[in-house]
């Protein structure tokens, strides 16, 4: 197998774990308009939840099944309850507000959840591989690779279709689609606004915290795990278009595989790859792949 | 000549002289906390700027990394322990390399720039934490500065750290001064307003937004150098996110009346911070994100703001509410 197939195996499956990262990010974005840096904060509680979850069940003799069960709707449960009181109690006053502000405001949230997680869980570091280990391996060619981490890819997969079926195929999706073009004249036509930018909101932070307890198996739960993935989550939105969510799909993938090719080829450059690939996405379109360029007003 | 009797202006010279004077008479760890509310205070006043002009800097921990260094390093590979061959290099540093990301980031406005800032600082903490150069992550010693060859003894070492530190923040608030009150300056708060229509006077804001950054980072790098200088140590973690974000926090407690304003904001922040180490040592991000969201919620303008309402409240002019109602 040559260099070529590994890294795009590499970058596919880094792709899929990034996808479902962003997904909640561009979606709260393009109803909310706002970016939510708290969306770290949703994907380092949910893989606690799930780490812990995953380490209760564990405990308790329950088998492989029951404890990714446990750990994805405790993980979804809390992440969207979560967002739900942050929704209720600080972002809704911040609507009107100046987009500084509330970037700010989401900042400001981003480290109450940090340390709030860490209050919760303790800053000691938490493992929870049994649901990984437990899948084992599979040959792709001659490279042996966790089975865990290409059910991610399928995991993706489903929830790109899932919510392409529901902003596509039901009723709530198309108001969603009426809210993100035109929130006055949805307003008129009957769409209750305000109860579809909570629900996307839930929605995202519940994705975010879904992404989390994904990841939780492959990594070692700990304090500071949430910023990285902003910034990485935001370097794909930007690529694919902010509030695309066909440009998150897309974006993972650049993202992913670029990050993939310098991982193989270049090891020391793997932190620059991903800057690298945005920085010349929006080089050459300012606003994203996906996404129309906003008229400048006079 | 006349701008230099402006108000603001005699003011810095006169609060950097009582400072100066009263150094002998402050307890050791009020001097450290004011050199450590300058540190802050130079940074916040580079995010000033940039809000002046709508723009929105999640990344000046990148500079204050850069002034910390230019110090840390001087010492360790020039064997120069003069301050200002080390503010030199490090401002040196982050003029260069402000221009050059300048050049991109001038282009974007709003969250893209506030995140593409956010992204290239936590790029260089990803860089130093894993680089001999920089220490890794434990940093580096920082050794007693030395002054244009002098070099202070034991008894005069934090006298005349205290002086550098004061008379820096006051050459820097003056001259931030000036570039504000200046055409220029004054074209910033119009880019804020509209930028379409400041390019159809003939500026070019983008331009304009790469001369602030690259002035914001300017400032920045001071306030690192001041920061290692008292603090006697380096670290990867001012690049880091949060020590971004404190800078942010500064001026949106302060609010941008003037350039005073931010040393007012981080002196707040190191009460802040010298209270909440004292009783809640381990939730310092929370107390920290728990006041910026009340001072949101319920101050947006900042801190400042409570002298303009205590004015409001206390001096009604006569005939102000006939006023506004003719003005309709």
């Amino acid at each position: 197998m040559n260099l070529a197939q590994i890294i795009l195996i590499d970058g596919i499956s880094y792709a899929g774990w990034l996808f479902l990262v962003s997904i909640g990010l561009t979606l709260v974005f393009g109803v909310l308009r706002l970016l939510n840096i708290a969306h770290g904060g949703f994907y380092a509680l949910g893989a606690y939840v799930a780490a812990y979850a995953i380490g209760l069940a564990a405990q308790n003799g329950f088998g492989v099944g029951v404890q990714l069960l446990v750990a994805l709707v405790g993980a979804c449960g809390v992440g969207g309850l979560v967002g739900l009181l942050v929704e209720r109690t600080v972002l809704r006053r911040l609507y009107d507000h100046p987009e500084v502000l509330t970037l700010f405001a989401t900042y400001a949230v981003f480290l109450i959840l940090e340390d709030v997680t860490k209050l919760v869980f303790g800053g000691q570091p938490i493992y929870a591989f049994q649901p990984r280990n437990a899948f084992g391996m599979v040959d792709l060619g001659p490279l042996a690779y966790p089975v865990y981490d290409v059910a991610t890819v399928a995991v993706a997969a489903l929830v790109a279709a899932a919510v392409w079926f529901v902003l596509n195929r039901t009723k709530t999706g198309r108001c969603v689609i009426a809210v993100v073009n035109d929130r006055e004249m949805a307003a008129s036509m009957g769409v209750n606004v305000t109860a579809i930018m909570i629900g996307t909101f839930v929605v995202g932070t519940a994705l975010g915290a879904f992404a989390g307890a994904i990841t939780a198996p492959k990594i070692a739960v700990a304090p500071g795990i949430g910023v990285e993935v902003v910034v990485l989550a935001f370097a794909v939105i930007v690529i694919g278009g902010l509030g695309s969510i066909g440009g998150a799909v897309v974006g993972a993938l650049v993202v992913g595989i670029a990050r993939a090719a310098a991982t193989h080829l270049a090891p020391d450059f793997a932190v620059f790859a991903v800057y690298a690939a945005m920085a010349v996405v929006l080089t050459i379109r300012p606003y994203g792949l996906f996404a129309r360029p906003m008229a400048r007003k006079i | 000549m006349t701008r230099l009797f402006d108000p603001t202006i005699i003011l810095v010279v006169l609060g950097a002289v009582a400072l100066s004077f009263a150094e002998g008479a402050m307890p050791g760890w009020v001097v450290y906390m004011t050199q450590l509310a300058i540190a802050a205070a130079l940074p916040a006043l580079g995010c000033m700027i940039m809000l002046r002009s709508g723009l929105l800097s999640f990344g000046q921990g990148l500079y204050y990394f850069l002034g910390a260094y230019g110090i840390a390093l001087t010492q360790d590979h020039l064997g120069l322990t003069d301050a200002f061959a080390g503010l030199a290099v490090g401002v040196l540093a982050s003029v260069v390399v402000a221009i050059v990301i300048g050049l991109f980031l001038a282009r974007y406005r709003g969250i893209f720039f506030a995140m593409l800032t956010l992204a290239l600082s936590m790029v260089v903490y990803g860089i130093a934490i894993k680089m001999d150069l920089f220490g890794r992550s434990d940093g580096l010693n920082v050794a007693r500065l030395s002054y244009l060859g002098l070099t202070p003894g034991r008894e005069w070492a934090s006298a005349s750290l205290f002086f550098l530190c004061v008379w820096l923040f006051a050459l820097a608030a003056i001259a931030t001064h000036l570039y504000l009150t200046s055409r220029f300056g004054k074209m910033l708060s119009a880019i804020h307003d509209n930028e379409t229509r400041v390019e159809y006077l003939g500026w070019s804001v983008r331009h304009a937004v790469h001369v602030n950054y690259v002035v914001a980072a300017v400032l920045g790098s001071l306030g690192g150098a001041v920061a290692a200088a008292s603090a006697r140590y380096a670290d990867p973690s001012l690049a880091y996110w949060t020590t971004s974000g404190e800078f942010v926090f500064i001026v949106l407690i302060s609010g941008q009346a003037s350039v005073l304003s931010p040393l007012f904001g981080s002196a707040f922040l190191e009460v802040l911070r010298a209270y909440a180490s004292a009783h809640f040592p381990d939730e310092w991000q929370l107390v920290l994100g728990a006041v910026m969201l009340l001072i949101i919620l319920f101050l947006p303008k900042g801190l400042g703001h409570l002298f303009v309402l205590a004015k409001r409240a206390v001096v009604r002019p006569a005939g102000a509410a006939e006023r506004k109602e003719r003005a309709r």
